[in-house]
């Protein structure tokens, strides 16, 4: 999943490098452009110039009159140079020394601009031009070297681009800051929900921008009724269970009237119909309460509610020596419902209290996705039979008494979390082993 | 035994009621929670059966108020809901016992007399003395060679508070208290009447008198 983040880095780092570069071949362009169109100006003056110094002698040989030419034309492969024809008669500046530059006769008026390979490897500009002096026809090309032009430019675009890219790398910082910022109600939300998922908020309390705020007042809305939801569907379970118990109670009530006193088949049948009916309200609502996952999820206090805990089941068990051990292990989280945890502790705990000859343990480790290890020194169940009667499921009208109903309620629960029950046989302890392993919880990040 | 039982439904309330004084207990019932609250402070019982779930003040608050204004009173508390956090939240409150509903009424005769024993400081199963022990179920004396003897439900009342809070002086009006419901019509002197058939259906010399406190049971004088 791409962020936001990301997507705008890049656009803006694509465009920004696409405009510099192109500003950078424009102005590269241009100033090439200029220098050479400059300078084939000043080579056509050059030869303007070489025409009025040029003269026909007596002989009608041409002459150049050396007084009036730039010394620059006499120092061999100074880069500057010239060629004169006429008729056959072709003068060659002094700088060309031994060479020569391939330049033809030219009609009058008519001008070329060329570029060619001078002496020792220059690249030359040479403008050739046709004209007409006392009647005969003189074509003149005035060539100069690239070379220093060409240099002093590419050293131009070098500094340039050099600026440009300490622009693109300021202007790209420059930016991240600015996204950074602009993005920072998210970051903020982003904790929020994460808050929320740890259970340590139950609303998300930063207001966030315009664009997002509908959203987040949106979801503040749904979670706040959710909770109301859960909380009155909780209650209404409550009454509903109380009062269908209390209903059942009065029934067994009837069945200790002393006219029944005599027919202890009527009792009995009535008995047994109530405990079925408990059973089933029982397995049925708890059920109904773990259903669509809409409980509020907290970080529990793991220590404190296990100490709570074991000290109901000595309360329960005061007859009955039992040694209870707990231990849990520093870091050690649960998220999730207090209620749930204590339901399936209470009913392992309690089983195992039950069996037990004088040992009980019970050990937490795990972290983020917590394990807990429920040990006794009873004489154990067989496993396979247990691992049957949860995974089977377990249907409240073909229960028999014991254990079976809270192992059932155990098994809904940690169904529930998506976290996984196993049985075995004690190492430490010699007797049942229960083992529920949760699965850490998903965070945003 | 005087108890105080707290339940609000119309029906089952008053035959809990009368389950109890059945067994030989004292027993009011109270309907709400602040009634109940009320009562439980000022009348010294013996031990209170309170249900969670009660009109206009909830069980659980009850109880607390009880324990921070130093009532010590035995409480077995009565859930409709069997989850394990009504139950620890109880004991933690400073409930003796609990029982989920339904349950059938030996049940609940069986924790009160356990919560009663251990209240009271004993720690055996049934009540004895040398030379006899109390059927709680049959309301009967068992004497040790064999012979039983019936006892009448207040002499019956009588006898079970003597033998749990033996050598302790009892004076009548403790007496009166702790074996006559709230509403009923209580004359001290009728504890004399009683006194004196217990001693001839257990022998004189268990129970003795002592001038202008009361009286004491179980010790050799």
């Amino acid at each position: 999943m791409l962020s936001l983040k990301g997507r705008l880095s890049w656009s803006l780092t694509f465009s920004l490098v696409l405009l510099l570069s192109l500003q950078w071949l424009v102005v590269s362009y241009a100033i090439n452009k200029l220098s050479e169109d400059q300078l084939s100006k000043r080579l056509q003056h050059e030869g303007e110039s070489l025409l009025a110094s040029a003269q026909f002698n007596a002989s009608n040989q041409l002459e150049i009159d050396p007084q009036r030419l730039s010394a620059i034309y006499q120092r061999p492969f100074s880069g500057h140079y010239y060629v004169v024809i006429t008729g056959n008669q072709r003068l060659i500046s002094r700088s060309l020394w031994d060479t020569d530059l391939n330049i033809k006769n030219l009609a009058k008026d008519e001008q070329k601009l060329l570029y060619s390979k001078g002496p020792e490897a220059q690249s030359l500009l040479i403008v050739a031009t046709g004209y007409q002096k006392q009647g005969q026809a003189i074509s003149i090309a005035v060539a100069e070297n690239l070379g220093p032009l060409k240099a002093s430019i590419e050293h131009f675009q070098l500094i340039y681009a050099a600026i440009s890219l300490l622009g693109l790398i300021i202007l790209l910082a420059i930016q991240r800051l600015i996204i950074q910022h602009a993005l920072l109600p998210l970051k903020i939300i982003q904790s929020d929900i994460a808050k929320l998922e740890r259970g340590e908020a139950n609303q998300i309390t930063s207001k966030g921008p315009v664009e997002i705020a509908p959203l987040i007042t949106e979801l503040n809305h749904l979670l706040q009724s959710i909770q109301q939801k859960s909380k009155r569907s909780r209650e209404s379970l409550g009454n509903l269970a109380h009062a269908l118990k209390t209903k059942l109670t009065l029934l067994n009530q009837t069945a200790e009237r002393s006219e029944i006193e005599g027919l202890p088949q009527i009792r009995e049948s009535i008995y047994a119909a109530t405990n079925s009916l408990d059973q089933i309200i029982e397995r049925e609502l708890k059920r109904a309460r773990l259903m669509g996952d809409i409980r509020p999820m907290q970080q529990i206090d793991l220590k404190t509610e296990i100490a709570q805990l074991t000290h109901t089941l000595r309360m329960i068990y005061k007859t009955k020596i039992v040694n209870i051990t707990w231990e849990v292990i520093e870091g050690t989280k649960f998220n999730g419902d207090g209620e749930d945890l204590m339901e399936i502790l209470g009913n392992l705990l309690d089983n195992a209290c039950k069996w037990c000859k004088r040992n009980v343990s019970l050990t937490v480790t795990g972290g983020d996705a917590p394990i807990f290890v429920i040990e006794d020194d009873g004489p154990g169940c067989p496993v396979h039979e247990l691992n049957a009667l949860t995974q089977r499921g377990f249907r409240a009208d073909e229960s028999v008494a014991g254990s079976g109903l809270g192992l059932a309620i155990v098994y809904d629960i940690a169904n529930s979390y998506g976290a996984n029950l196993s049985f075995s046989r004690s190492a430490a302890l010699g007797g049942l082993r229960v083992e529920i392993r949760f699965t850490p919880r998903k965070l945003f990040t | 035994m005087r108890l105080l039982l707290v339940e609000d439904d119309a029906t089952l309330g008053p035959q809990l009621q009368a389950g109890l004084q059945r067994a030989g207990y004292a027993t009011d019932i109270a309907t709400d929670g602040i009634e109940a609250e009320i009562q439980g402070k000022l009348e010294p019982y013996d031990l209170v059966i309170l249900d969670l779930g009660l009109p206009k003040r909830n069980g659980l608050e009850i109880l607390a108020n009880w324990r921070s204004a130093q009532v010590a009173t035995p409480v077995i508390i009565l859930t409709a809901r069997g989850g394990w956090q009504d139950k620890v939240t109880g004991f933690n409150t400073g409930a003796d016992d609990y029982i989920s509903k339904p349950f059938q009424i030996e049940e609940l005769l069986a924790r009160i007399s356990a919560v009663l024993k251990r209240s009271t400081g004993n720690t055996v199963e049934t009540l004895h003395t040398a030379h006899f022990k109390l059927n709680e179920q049959t309301q009967t004396v068992i004497f040790n060679h064999g012979e039983q003897c019936n006892l009448t439900n207040i002499e019956f009342r009588l006898l079970r508070y003597f033998m749990l809070h033996s050598g302790h002086i009892l004076s009548k009006s403790v007496l009166t208290e702790h074996i006559y419901e709230y509403d009923e019509d209580k004359d001290s002197n009728v504890i004399e009447v009683y006194v004196n058939r217990l001693r001839q259906k257990i022998g004189s010399h268990l129970i003795q008198t002592r001038r202008g406190q009361g009286y004491v049971f179980g010790v050799a004088s």
